[in-house]
């Protein structure tokens, strides 16, 4: 920086243009000594620097704003004449500074803005208490701030009038977006909210139906529960029993319990001959267990009060009082799927689907969109409402853990399995009509000779293989013919030698069924049916003669071969793309940054060109590639004169103001150089603005790339004109 | 100065000459000063002043909200530093206050007791200033941009005003009713003025791009309409045939001997015409920015030797020489368009208003103290001095 004032202090323009662009703080103190000097010794200097230092203030930078008026700020204290200037122009320089004037937003960068403001606003209540007599338009100002633009002098830091009301402007703005995104949202909730209380109302019933509800069994009368109940258990329980338990869950429990914790009152009338052997243990403690005893007994056996706490324990055939029971009421219920409730299962799972994955979303987003949009009415209450509803339906269906059966299975074998029903399944087993086996089919399916075929491969194969067999062996199937046709074709493998080999090794053999099962079965074309066998139609095209009786042409040949065909029929194309190689090497040409280029492409890298083989150092190994090198670059700098060097040019252009075309060697040779840039303590404005979002801003709303698209849009068009350009109601537009 | 007046003592000059000189330096000295200030009783902005002719000690000022306050001028407490009081003021609570904003304040020429107020609530008032109790009501069609009342006139008492329907009414005092309608714009009448020459020629200025000169007593009235290009280049194209500006015309002024007429208009041009003649003296004023939607009113100075208009220029007040079309300077201070100012004759000061409600008065600067009086400079405002400090002394 003492550089740069002993540099430019010959003239005052370079003066404040080096105290205004410095970037600190505060104004560079030396420099500053010179400017209060030179303006003391002249007034006319104090004008010429209050005109430099106003054209600084309008420079669209907040940051030389900002330097600007701090310089201004420490003349404005020192010179009558400068004071009278600036507060002559005081309208102005309120526009520059605190942004009074709508249109002219302080430039960025944000934050040396926000300084700038504050200090301004700081220094003018300063001058208005210490010139605000001399100086009426100091009054002026201050007065128009805080009326008109609402500006507290207490707080400095609070906005002005105009930041205020752009800020009111975005907030009506999105106010406004809100709004009507909450009043379409409040539409869809309107259409949208029977169906999900149809959706929850079915999926409650569902509940309902799968497991009873205490509120049910208490409330509503025993008719309509009692058959659930007689459906779902195992033991027969009186809807009665069933009202003194806790729970519906409780119900399966209690199956297991022994009979004595569950119907206490009816083995009251036990038989007394097995309670003798325990009355000693009894009778060791009496005074402390009656009070238990009574207590317990009092509630279940009601008139037995006179009894002695022996007599109960011996009724019950109890060895003491001192037993205790533990009641397992497992609270997590588990529905297993079955035929019965399959249907209300499924019902319940697509709601369940449905519920997850389209109503919770859209209810929360409604409710987003509402407290957003800050609206507390009826609607919010209502998607609130919608909302605990849905989660407490998904909660209760967490809850019931219902096990569904295997899917998957039925969906993927579905058609295999109807198939075979169709085909095989539907003739009735003759009466008196033993399905056998025969041996060599045992043998293959792994089996001893006689154990029937169970444990085979999965599910799938061995419901399919034994159903074939069985089929085979009737006469009447289809499959017995078939069966017939292979024994008949000659076996690439005779089966006795596959025989002995799965007779060698089961295990093997089983595997290798499992295997074959998984396969999966593609499609293959003819040339695989009929493979190594001769075809004698191969190739022959058969044309029908004209059946006409009169109208026939003369001559017609009646079979045509076609050698294509036919080698489409015995031939097979099976295509090898080999397999891919990692490229190893890199194209290592040498970098303005002095680095190696790391690219690996596998034959010319779009920046450098041909791959070729480079040292270390990136120069070419083989000599006429380094020949070509350089040949390549004498051409360059041909193109670039030696009289053209881009940093003296950049100097004449600076002086002279010119552009002699330095900036065209700027992007090529001298990129790694780097521009020295102006002003090195200011933020780069340019930097700043240089985002993705306006680097793809610009390719995309570049002119020629938005003639280009219309263009082609505009051609899409024209050919949906010309397609129907001859129904009348297309051509008319 | 010493001269002029020795002149003066001597007879040599006319006593004319010595006030001319002294308010001409006046007029090009005229600055915001702090000794004098208007009170502050506007909320809103203010669209017309007016001083009474009489004794220049009054002004009235009409604000957009429909409150019209009365200063007196005279500072009469010997103390150099003053504040315009007002005296009373018609205000909201007042039941007869104009609805809306007050857009054409008058004194009645002759008198103090009377002045004239229109508004855009389509009314003109006449109040009786004692009571500021309206004595008449005119009520118009159309919103009322302007109005005017001859300051010569002794045969008539006629108020001419322009509404927003293109007749020009006038408004007869003495009967109190609308006596004439003159006929010929195309387009609302933003400005009207009657000239301080001849009572009976009347000026007015339309949203049309015309103004048209008219003798009341006519019975087709209208005497002249004004041609930017005194009939050169109308025969080319009768579109802008007989048009006195490109755009809306919104300022009218006599200078103060009504033989030249000043208009303004959205072109952002000032045109000087010779009102007898209606030619274009072609005066070239450069750009007078204005863009205000409705009447502008501005000030000729009055009994200086080049004679000077005072015209608003958006947020400031520009000073022209009449004749000369030159630009004397620009007076800063208001943050807001500044819509109406008046010149006050006697003291050479300038009232200026604007939309961001408030008076300044300018006024001109006192003479500087005689440099060899060494006593008076102690007595003077510190703010004045130029405070470099001692450091950056021993430095230079």
């Amino acid at each position: 920086m003492a550089a740069a004032t002993t540099t430019t202090t010959t003239t005052l323009a370079g003066l404040v243009e080096a105290l205004t662009t410095a970037g600190g703080p505060e104004p560079e103190p030396r420099a500053m000594k010179e400017l209060k000097r030179r303006c003391k010794a002249s007034p006319e200097e104090v004008g010429g620097a209050y005109r430099l230092l106003l054209g600084q203030l309008a420079a669209e930078h907040a940051e030389v704003r900002l330097g600007a008026f701090r310089v201004l700020e420490q003349l404005f204290c020192r010179s009558a004449a400068f004071r009278a200037r600036a507060v002559a122009d005081l309208p102005e320089l309120l526009a520059l500074t605190l942004a009074t004037d709508l249109d002219r937003p302080l430039p960025p960068p944000a934050p040396a803005a926000q300084q700038l403001r504050a200090a301004a606003l700081r220094a003018l209540r300063d001058w208005h208490r210490r010139y605000g007599t001399a100086y009426p338009g100091l009054d002026l100002a201050c007065r128009f701030l805080q009326r008109s633009q609402k500006v507290d002098f207490e707080d400095i830091g609070a906005r002005t009038l105009v930041e205020r009301r752009r800020n009111e402007d975005r907030q009506k703005r999105l106010d406004i977006i809100y709004k009507n995104k909450a009043q379409r949202a409040g539409k869809e909730l309107e259409d949208m909210s029977p169906e999900i209380e149809a959706v929850l109302t079915e999926m409650e019933n569902c509940f309902r139906l799968l497991l009873p509800d205490l509120f049910d069994f208490t409330v509503n009368d025993m008719e309509t529960t009692a058959w659930r109940v007689a459906e779902g258990d195992q033991s027969a329980h009186s809807p009665a029993q069933v009202v003194g338990h806790p729970g519906p869950f409780l119900r399966q429990v209690e199956d297991e319990q022994p009979c004595c914790s569950r119907d206490l009152p009816s083995i009251s009338c036990a038989p007394e001959g097995d309670d003798r052997d325990s009355g000693s243990e009894t009778e060791a403690d009496p005074g402390r267990e009656g009070s238990l005893t009574s207590k317990l007994t009092s509630g279940c056996l009601g008139g037995d009060d006179d009894n002695d706490d022996a007599a109960f324990v011996r009724h019950h055939g109890l060895g003491s009082h001192k037993y205790t029971l533990n009641l397992e009421i497992s609270t997590d219920v588990k529905l297993q799927e079955n035929e019965d409730n399959m249907a209300i299962i499924n019902t319940v799972t697509d709601a369940h689907k449905l519920i997850k994955n389209k109503f919770l979303p859209s209810v929360q987003s409604w409710i987003q969109v509402f407290t957003r949009a800050g609206i507390s009415d009826d609607r919010l209450r209502r998607a609130i409402d919608l909302k605990t509803k849905l989660e407490s339906a998904l909660e209760k269906h967490k809850e019931m853990n219902i096990e569904y059966k295997e899917k998957t299975r039925k969906v993927t074998k579905a058609s295999d399995d109807s198939s075979d029903d169709e085909e095989f399944v539907d003739v009735p087993a003759k009466e008196g009509y033993e399905p056998r086996i025969p041996d060599h089919l045992r043998e293959e399916y792994g089996l001893d000779p006689l154990s029937p075929p169970e444990t085979i491969g999965t599910k799938t194969a061995a419901k399919r293989e034994p159903k074939q067999n069985e089929d085979e062996l009737d006469p009447t199937c289809a499959a017995a013919t078939w069966k017939i046709v292979h024994d008949k074709l000659p076996r690439a493998q005779p089966p006795n030698t596959r025989n002995s080999e799965f007779a060698t090794s089961g295990e093997h053999n089983k595997k290798h069924e499992e295997e074959k099962s998984k396969a999966p079965i593609v499609p293959f074309g003819l040339d695989l049916f009929y493979w190594g066998q001769e075809q004698p139609t191969a190739g022959k095209i058969l044309k029908v003669s004209s059946q006409h009786r009169f109208w026939a042409p003369n001559e017609m040949e009646e079979e045509v071969e076609n050698k294509d065909v036919a080698g489409m029929l015995k031939s097979r194309c099976v295509t090898f793309a080999g397999t891919f190689e990692p490229v190893q090497h890199k194209c290592r040409a040498p970098m303005p940054s002095g680095g190696l280029c790391g690219r690996q492409d596998r034959v010319k890298c779009p920046f450098h060109g041909k791959i070729i083989p480079r040292d270390e150092l990136g120069s070419p190994v083989n000599p006429e590639d380094r020949e070509r090198e350089a040949k390549k670059q004498f051409e360059q700098q041909e193109k670039q004169p030696e009289w053209q060097d881009p940093e003296f040019m950049r100097e004449v252009e600076a002086a002279t103001g010119v552009d002699l075309g330095s900036s065209r060697y700027t992007g090529k040779g001298g990129k790694n150089k780097g521009k020295k840039k102006k002003y090195p303590n200011l933020t780069d404005l340019k930097q700043q603005a240089n985002t993705s979002r306006s680097r793809l801003e610009k390719k995309v709303f570049d002119k020629a790339a938005m003639k280009r698209v219309v263009k082609a849009m505009n051609r899409v068009d024209q050919r949906k004109h010309e397609k129907f350009a001859n129904q009348f109601n297309y051509a008319l537009n | 100065m010493l001269g002029y007046i020795f002149a003066r003592q001597a007879g040599l000059d006319d006593p004319l000459r010595l006030r001319r000189a002294e308010s001409t330096r006046r007029v090009l000295s005229l600055e915001l000063n702090k000794d004098k200030d208007v009170e502050r009783i506007h909320g809103s902005g203010i669209s017309t002043l007016d001083i009474e002719p009489v004794e220049g000690r009054y002004m009235l000022s009409g604000g957009s909200d429909g409150v019209i306050v009365l200063y007196d001028l005279e500072n009469c407490s010997g103390k150099p530093c003053y504040t315009c009081k007002a005296v009373c003021s018609v205000g909201r609570s007042h039941p007869d206050v104009h609805k809306f904003s007050v857009e054409t304040v008058q004194w009645y020429p002759h008198d103090t007791g009377m002045f004239t107020s229109s508004s855009f609530d389509k009314t003109l008032k006449v109040w009786d200033t004692n009571t500021l109790q309206p004595a008449d009501e005119f009520n118009f069609e159309g919103t009322v941009y302007s109005h005017h009342m001859s300051p010569v006139a002794t045969k008539h008492c006629l108020i001419a005003v322009g509404t927003k329907s293109p007749k020009v009414q006038l408004c007869d005092l003495k009967s109190g009713s609308c006596s004439h309608i003159l006929q010929g714009h195309k387009q609302e009448v933003l400005a009207v003025s009657w000239s301080p020459r001849y009572e009976y020629i009347l000026a007015t200025a339309s949203a049309d791009s015309k103004v048209k000169l008219w003798d009341v007593r006519r019975a087709s009235a209208c005497l002249i309409t004004l041609d930017q290009h005194n009939g050169e280049k109308s025969k080319a194209s009768s579109e802008a045939a007989n048009t006195a500006h490109n755009g809306r015309v919104n300022g009218l002024c006599f200078t103060s001997d009504g033989l030249h007429l000043l208009t303004v208009g959205t072109d952002d041009r000032m045109r000087l015409w010779n009102s007898s003649s209606g030619e274009n003296t072609l005066v070239n004023y450069g750009k007078v920015c204005n863009d205000s939607r409705k009447g502008l009113k501005f000030a000729v100075s009055h009994g200086c030797s080049p004679e000077f208009v005072f015209v608003p220029y958006s947020n400031t007040i520009a000073i022209y020489t009449i004749y000369s079309g030159d630009l004397i300077t620009t007076l800063r201070g208001h943050y807001n368009s500044v819509d109406c100012c008046v010149f006050q004759p006697h003291f050479q000061e300038l009232y200026s208003s604007g939309r961001d409600s408030n008076i300044l008065v300018w006024v001109p600067s006192v003479r500087e103290p005689e440099p060899d009086d060494a006593s008076e400079k102690q007595c003077l405002n510190p703010a004045y001095e130029d405070a470099w400090s001692s450091s950056s002394d021993g430095e230079g």
